[in-house]
């Protein structure tokens, strides 16, 4: 599919003058008016906001005479101009935040070059006689450590419960633990990182006498939870697509039915088990505020890399949060250059899962 | 080939091996619940009970674990049970019980003879090895018990002569930490007793394919217990820390409840702490009205702007748009927003949007923010309810001569609402509780002295652009801001009323009850509706 | 009885002069007694799915390596009947079941029977055809292979227990059997999915046949198959009698009428209205509905 991505690019942009032509014959010469006085004061807002002119209202309020008139006389064509923008608006919020991220992340980029990803040595972060030095590589260390510890907490554990709640447990129970797990990916993250700061880090301080109080384990821990309810229920999804049908040949000829769950039904969900398991890894990978708040702060790498019980704790995440409100300059952008890391990290795990799971569909349907 | 013996129809083989795998069972379900029972310090390992410590408690029943499930093993080989075990536990066991193995070779032999791999490695390999052949080539009764009685019984044994107890430590030359014993050994004693019922619940159904499902079964259940336990203790932790702050100087009848226009009042239910500002030296119960107004502000700001754009996307996509490329590429999109870090949401709305309306934090920004959040939500709930909406409806209106925008607006909104509003209460719950993008574009003082009086605040002017409303463009608080500022400022104000942990427990309870209440209501109606639906 | 059979049966007497009654017809065939041993006995078997009753105090004795046919109107419960052989209803929650099935003796609804045991016993091919999504090959070896009788993979063959021989043996045999071998030969690890749906019911059956049960249910097996598939399906099961008990349901009389060697008819409502011999049934049946479903006056 991403192989034909270039290709379908080219003939969705063949197919533009077509798709004009025949709204051009389907559409009245009032409504078109409307649509292009409304298109047009919608972009014209946009452009003064951007430019954070005091005059943006000035189309604003055009932009809605235009369309209360519109609504009295063509309600209709208004209504389908109306959706048409919402639609454009949601892509361009994210097209918005990636042009955003990628332009303020510029400076520290022409700054650090490739170093800000790379550079391992003292100093790490911050004003130095070296000169002003950022690399986010100790927090992109930091997200991975956290990241490995939540993943290997919450893909085994949702993957169980999952396998648990949809062919396992009785119906009463079920119908008691799936929401208890719904209502657990409800508690808030801060919530999680003040239990894990007053109770997890406490304990590990007192207990395992770790150097400060807060450290990867703990913080991964904690994360690890928040991203088991996604890893469940989404798995949870995908094994109860598995028809009933299948599941039924392989009873009636004698399998028992975990038998029947590990060469049946799992093969079949694994794609969605997977896809689970990767939104439950970016939901790691972003959490930001149990983190935050359970973590040291302090930039470096701990040795060996494994020691996950160090001084150190930041993570991509950590630090924006922790420094985003009085950063600025080289400081603020290198942030967003996290952001960035960030993001596109999150990004690509979200389309491979949506992948994986178009797969699924595709398998299931009776493709090989 | 067919070497299927004619076994009983009737369930239930050996009464023997069950006799002896039910109370090993329950021994080890008692022993994984004592295990962490100790680990959260409900116990005190020290304790002594039947003249023993709890930890050397813990070994006698492993050892006591380990010679059951030997013993069955040993009994059903030589033939004295009747069951019917495969030919090998099967590779998949064998791994699991080298690697553990492997790694006990490792850790002792670091610790004991020296930290170079030429020492350690050969050592963990062959246990490794030992580990996965003694579990593979005997009989599945044998090769599925007897590993796991040895490990039982070495750690129970060590336990017991008293070589690991609570004053050992394990000081291990990777990290700074140490491992004490009286927090390593429950831990290992937990572990070892999922390995006792693994391999009692496969005695107990004799083995076999059967054999495995019940072991199967016992692991699972006993994993996805101790999940929803964590759970319950989540929420209990909360509740228990944080409910006497939120009761103080709570009263049934305390209250003033008045009634809008007419001067009466009624007695009436007072929680000081949630009625009450936080910073002010006035108060006698310092509370967290400023953060219960600042989160009501932003879901309100957020519900608006992001409830028309969703729906309105939702309704062009299936309605208007041809199912294409265009229809994918949003669907990437939205999925895109939906997995985007709330983080980045808040660096989003620091570079664009705080320059452009309040020059810094801000109820506003936080709205729209908070609003980005919520619009994949929105967009997909309902671009899935619309969807559901069956096409006889549409075809039904059409036929009746009804214009496609007069079906959309009498027959596809109504019929697709109930999963938008289940979508926007699930969604709600969710932004009530984020934190992160309000660090960047929000929250204000940490102890706010008042609320933010939004509606008081409109006011007009000849210039653009005309209507201004000061309080928007403020910064403020919210809930979860609330307890993250409490967390971050170390010190509460005013200490002799509440510490500062003191207030933080009851900010995250209150927290609490917002979102899981949104939750519960969500869930509630998603079951109301779909109920209706399915009786009509 | 629910009154609507009650109706058909006043109906029934207006139609005939005979002026016989529900009774003298359960009479008639209910002491039917066969050649040989009954290998299922089911006795006053009622099926509820919540509160519809889907089978009604049905009673029959099923011998022994023969066929036995299922005919009936859609809906009247043919597939209900022949998932209770198996306790496949288990799986479905609605449903609830009443009376007894004794197989071989045992009663398999009399508590603490062993599914798994009972299940390898007494095999089912369903209606619409469920191969798994792995390959044809491995779609026949499944069911040796979780039984423990056939081992291949890395384990069986260092130890060299390896059956892989065994297993195409089995595979070739099983294929032939359901006539499937000729089209799939050269692609035996293919994904079965990829199969037309013909195919995909016959490599059910043949899936059933490498279990080698005692019992073997089929629900329409031949429904979706060409007249040539379906003919070499029934050689087949006329085969299998030799040695196993066939229950089979169809909606196809002649077939019921050539493979067949007892009918028994269930009408709507899931009564179980006439059971004996299969010439008796379609030559001579006591019940004027049975004659009229038959002849396809009414069904
Ligand atoms: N899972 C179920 N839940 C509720 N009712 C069911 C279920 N399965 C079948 N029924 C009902 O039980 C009755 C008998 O169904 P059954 O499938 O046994 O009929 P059948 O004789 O096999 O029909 P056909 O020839 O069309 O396959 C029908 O009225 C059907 O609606
Ligand atoms: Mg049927």
């Amino acid at each position: 599919m991403l192989q034909q991505i270039p290709y379908r690019a080219g003939e969705f942009a063949r197919d533009v003058p077509r798709r004009l032509r025949s709204y051009r014959a389907r559409t009245d010469d009032e409504a078109l008016l409307i649509h292009a006085l409304g298109g047009l004061t919608t972009l014209l807002t946009f452009v003064l906001f951007f430019q954070s002119s005091k005059w943006t209202v000035i189309p604003l309020l055009g932009f809605v005479a235009v369309t209360a008139v519109g609504w009295r006389r063509q309600q209709a064509e208004v209504a389908k101009g109306l959706t048409f923008l919402t639609t454009i608006a949601t892509v361009s919020i994210l097209a918005l935040i990636i042009g955003f991220l990628l332009w303020e992340s510029k400076d520290i980029v022409e700054h650090m070059g490739l170093g800000l990803l790379t550079k391992a040595e003292e100093p790490l972060w911050g004003a130095s006689n070296e000169g002003q030095i950022y690399s986010l590589t100790p927090m992109m260390m930091g997200t991975a450590l956290t990241t490995l510890i939540a993943t290997a907490i919450a893909a085994p554990l949702g993957i169980a419960g999952a396998i648990f709640i949809s062919e396992m447990a009785p119906t009463r129970v079920r119908e008691v633990v799936k929401p208890g797990i719904e209502l657990m990916a409800g508690i808030p993250s801060i919530t999680y990182g003040f239990i894990g700061l007053t109770i997890l880090n406490q304990y590990f301080y007192a207990e395992f006498r770790t150097p400060t109080i807060g450290n990867y384990f703990a913080a991964g821990i904690m994360i690890g939870l928040m991203a088991l309810p996604t890893v469940v229920t989404v798995s949870e999804d995908a094994i109860s697509t598995v028809p009933e049908s299948m599941k039924s040949g392989s009873l009636a000829m004698g399998s028992t039915e975990w038998q029947t769950t590990k060469s049946v039904t799992m093969p079949a969900a694994l794609s969605g088990v997977s896809a689970g398991v990767l939104l439950g890894v970016g939901r790691a990978m972003g959490e930001t505020m149990a983190a935050t708040v359970m973590l040291s702060h302090t930039k470096g790498f701990p040795s060996p890399a494994f020691d996950v019980f160090s001084n150190y704790g930041e993570t991509l995440t950590t630090v924006i949060a922790f420094e985003g409100g009085s950063a600025s300059g080289l400081q603020l952008s290198a942030l967003f250059a996290g952001g960035v890391v960030l993001f596109f990290t999150v990004m690509v795990l979200s389309i491979a899962s949506q992948w994986v799971e178009w797969r699924m569909q595709q398998k299931l349907g009776g493709e090989k | 080939m067919s070497n299927a013996t004619e076994t009983e129809l009737r369930a239930g083989h050996s009464t023997l091996g069950r006799q002896v795998a039910l109370p090993v069972l329950g021994l080890a379900f008692l022993t994984f619940l004592a295990t962490w029972a100790t680990t959260f310090q409900w116990i005190d390992e020290t304790r002594t009970v039947l003249g023993m410590t709890v930890l050397t408690l813990f070994g006698v029943a492993l050892l006591l674990m380990a010679a059951g499930v030997a013993g069955i093993g040993v009994l059903s080989r030589f033939g004295f049970l009747d069951t019917t075990p495969s030919p090998t536990a099967g590779l998949p066991v064998g791994i699991v019980f080298g690697t553990l193995w492997a790694f006990i070779g490792m850790a002792v032999s670091l610790q004991y003879i020296g930290n170079t791999i030429v020492y350690w490695g050969p050592i963990a390999f062959v246990l490794g090895a030992v580990g996965l052949l003694t579990a593979t080539l005997p009989r599945e009764d044998i090769g599925s018990t007897v590993p796991s009685a040895v490990l039982l019984a070495v750690l129970g044994g060590l336990i017991v002569a008293g070589v690991l107890d609570a004053t050992w430590v394990y000081e291990a030359e990777w990290t700074g930490a140490i491992f004490p014993g009286s927090e390593l050994i429950p831990l290992l004693v937990s572990v070892a007793t999922l390995l006792g019922v693994w391999s009692a619940g496969k005695a107990k159904e004799g083995f076999g394919a059967q054999g495995r499902e019940v072991g199967a079964f016992y692991i699972i259940g006993t994993v996805v217990f101790s999940m929803l336990s964590v759970l319950a203790l989540l929420i209990w932790f909360i509740v228990k820390n944080g409910l006497d702050t939120f009761l103080t100087g709570a009263s049934l009848t305390g209250g003033h409840l008045n009634v809008p226009f007419a001067s009466i009042s009624f007695p009436f239910i007072e929680v000081p702490f949630v009625t009450n500002v936080t910073g002010s030296l006035f108060v006698e119960t310092p509370g967290v009205m400023p953060a219960v107004v600042g989160t009501l502000w932003l879901v309100f700001g957020a519900v608006l702007f992001a409830v028309p754009l969703g729906v309105g996307a939702a309704v062009f996509l299936t309605e208007y748009a041809d199912q294409g490329r265009f229809t994918q590429v949003v669907e990437v999109a939205t999925n895109g927003l939906w997995s985007t870090p709330s983080i980045v949401f808040g660096l989003f709305g620091l570079a664009f949007l705080v320059p452009r309306i309040s020059g810094g934090n801000s109820i506003f920004v936080g709205q729209l923010v908070l609003g980005f959040m919520l619009l994949p939500l929105v967009l997909i709930t309902s671009w899935e309810s619309i969807k559901a909406v069956p096409d006889e409806y549409r075809d039904a209106s059409a036929a009746l001569g009804v214009s496609k925008w007069q079906t959309i607006r009498s027959v596809v909104i109504p019929a697709a609402m109930p999963g938008t509003i289940t979508g926007v209460i699930l969604g709600v719950g969710r932004i009530a509780g984020e934190t992160a993008p309000l660090l960047l574009v929000f929250g204000g003082a940490p102890y706010p002295s008042k609320s933010p009086n939004v509606v008081g605040q409109f006011s007009f002017s000849t210039e653009p652009p005309f209507i201004t409303n000061q309080a928007l463009l403020e910064p403020a608080s919210a809930l979860p801001y609330q307890l993250y500022a409490t967390i971050t400022a170390g010190v509460f104000p005013r200490p002799e009323i509440y510490s500062n942990q003191e207030f933080g427990w009851g900010t995250a309870l209150v927290l609490l009850l917002v979102v899981l209440g949104l939750y519960a209501i969500g869930v509630a109606s998603r079951l109301y509706f779909r109920r209706k639906l399915h009786y009509e | 009885m629910s009154s609507n059979t009650v109706d058909t049966d006043q109906m029934d007497s207006q139609l005939t002069t005979s002026g016989e009654t529900a009774e003298d017809i359960e009479d008639a065939w209910s002491d039917y007694q066969f050649q040989g041993e009954a290998k299922l006995s089911v006795e006053d078997l009622d099926v509820y799915y919540g509160d519809e009753q889907a089978i009604q105090s049905v009673s029959m004795n099923i011998p022994e390596e023969s066929v036995t046919a299922l005919i009936g109107p859609s809906g009247c419960g043919k597939s209900t009947f022949l998932r209770c052989l198996n306790r496949m209803n288990d799986r479905i929650s609605s449903a609830r079941v009443e009376g007894s099935v004794e197989f071989d003796g045992e009663n398999i609804y009399g508590g603490r029977t062993n599914l798994v045991e009972l299940r390898k016993r007494i095999g089912m091919v369903f209606q619409a055809p469920n191969p798994f999504p792995k390959s044809i090959k491995d779609n026949i070896s499944y069911g040796p292979r979780k039984h423990g009788d056939l081992e291949t993979g890395l384990l069986p063959s260092l130890l060299g227990r390896d059956d892989t021989a065994e297993e195409m043996d089995l595979v070739e045999r099983c294929l032939k059997q359901a006539a499937l071998w000729d089209e799939v030969n050269d692609r035996l690890d293919d994904n079965a999915l990829g199969l037309s749906g013909g195919q995909q019911q016959r490599l059910c059956i043949a899936r059933c046949l490498a279990v080698d049960p005692d019992v073997i249910l089929m629900d329409e097996p031949a429904s979706a198959l060409d007249p040539i598939a379906t003919a070499k399906i029934e050689d087949l099961i006329e085969q299998l009698a030799e040695e196993y008990t066939v229950v089979v349901v169809t909606h196809n009389m002649q077939q019921a009428a050539r493979i067949s060697d007892q009918t028994a008819v269930f009408l709507t409502g899931g009564e179980l209205v006439e059971y004996d011999d299969t010439e008796k049934i379609f030559e001579n049946p006591e019940s004027q509905r049975v004659d009229d479903y038959i002849t396809g006056k009414f069904g």
